[in-house]
């Protein structure tokens, strides 16, 4: 049985699209044992973290809404390129937040292009809940 | 005991899809999803070999964006992108001509700096290049309307808020 249960545990952590749950949930941990006093994400929090501007990897005032605009449920467009982006919110996008691993990429990548470092595990947190709950 | 098995086959098959599923998908599929993102998925011909070879190599700062990605996509998308390089293939007069253009002593990392692509492009009033519908030279499919599909023919050219160009 303990055999049965490594190889289905094997098959769910490597499944590709893994529910975000499960990386919120790390989050959480993560943030947890950083300071104990954490009681939990914050939307508000989050919006905040999405709509202020801050001189940004390429030397201009950009914030996360440069490109993905105010309003989640609309498309947004890479202010440098002009390439179109789909609604973030996955309330009306269902590719929005179902791949952990594309989740964590993404906000890798987009925490240094507008904070030039990386955000921290309740930042992160912060910013899922507020696009999640959009 | 059929129980244990088919929960095990069931779990076989999971891992089995997901460690090689990126594998059936075409890897042009995962270099369009990767790069295509943020810009158009050029062509693999636009650059050689060395060039494509520098770029994945600094990722983290692609044009002062983080475009970075684990190393079993860089590794995949590396390769499709060295094996289908201009200095490798070049499957149409453009692409052709485009290769021809760059020294050997040099690796571009902007196809827009390229000699041949400068040449093409020269032309351009800049009002043109920076309207907000197109933005830089690197935007190809704002003007050319098949560019995702390689077609950069002068017929298939037209400049937002201008119309179609000839020389």
């Amino acid at each position: 049985m303990k055999k049965v249960l490594t190889v289905l545990a094997l098959g769910a952590t490597l499944g590709f699209g893994a529910p975000i749950d499960g990386y919120m949930q790390s989050l959480a941990n993560e943030a947890k044992k950083a300071d104990s006093s954490f009681k939990g994400f914050d939307a508000a929090r989050g919006k905040q973290i999405f709509t202020s501007e801050h001189i940004g990897k390429k030397g201009q005032n950009i914030s996360c809404a440069s490109c993905h605009t105010n309003d989640l449920k609309q498309s947004g467009k890479n202010t440098f390129t002009a390439k179109v982006i789909d609604p973030l919110s996955p309330k009306v996008n269902k590719e929005r937040l179902v791949d952990a691993k594309n989740v964590e990429k993404w906000l890798k990548r987009n925490f240094n292009d507008v904070y030039k470092r990386e955000g921290t595990a309740v930042e992160k947190g912060d910013v899922l809940t507020y696009i999640k709950n959009y | 005991m059929k129980k244990i098995l088919i929960s095990a086959a069931v779990g076989i098959l999971l891992s089995g899809v997901s460690l090689f599923g990126a594998e059936n998908k075409s890897v042009e599929k995962v270099y369009q999803k990767e790069c295509g993102s943020c810009h158009m998925a050029y062509q693999p011909q636009f650059l050689p070999q060395r060039s494509w070879n520098k770029m994945m190599k600094n990722l983290d700062n692609h044009f002062e964006v983080d475009a970075s990605l684990d190393a079993n996509d860089n590794k995949m998308i590396l390769a499709y992108l060295t094996s289908n390089a201009g200095d490798v293939k070049a499957s149409n007069k453009h692409f052709s001509k485009m290769s021809n253009s760059i020294a050997s002593s040099e690796t571009p990392l902007r196809i827009s700096q390229t000699p041949y692509f400068l040449k093409e492009h020269r032309g351009i009033p800049k009002r043109l290049i920076e309207q907000k519908e197109v933005k830089s030279l690197a935007n190809c499919s704002a003007c050319h309307t098949s560019a995702t599909q390689g077609n950069y023919s002068e017929r298939a050219i037209k400049i937002p808020n201008y119309g179609r160009w000839e020389d």
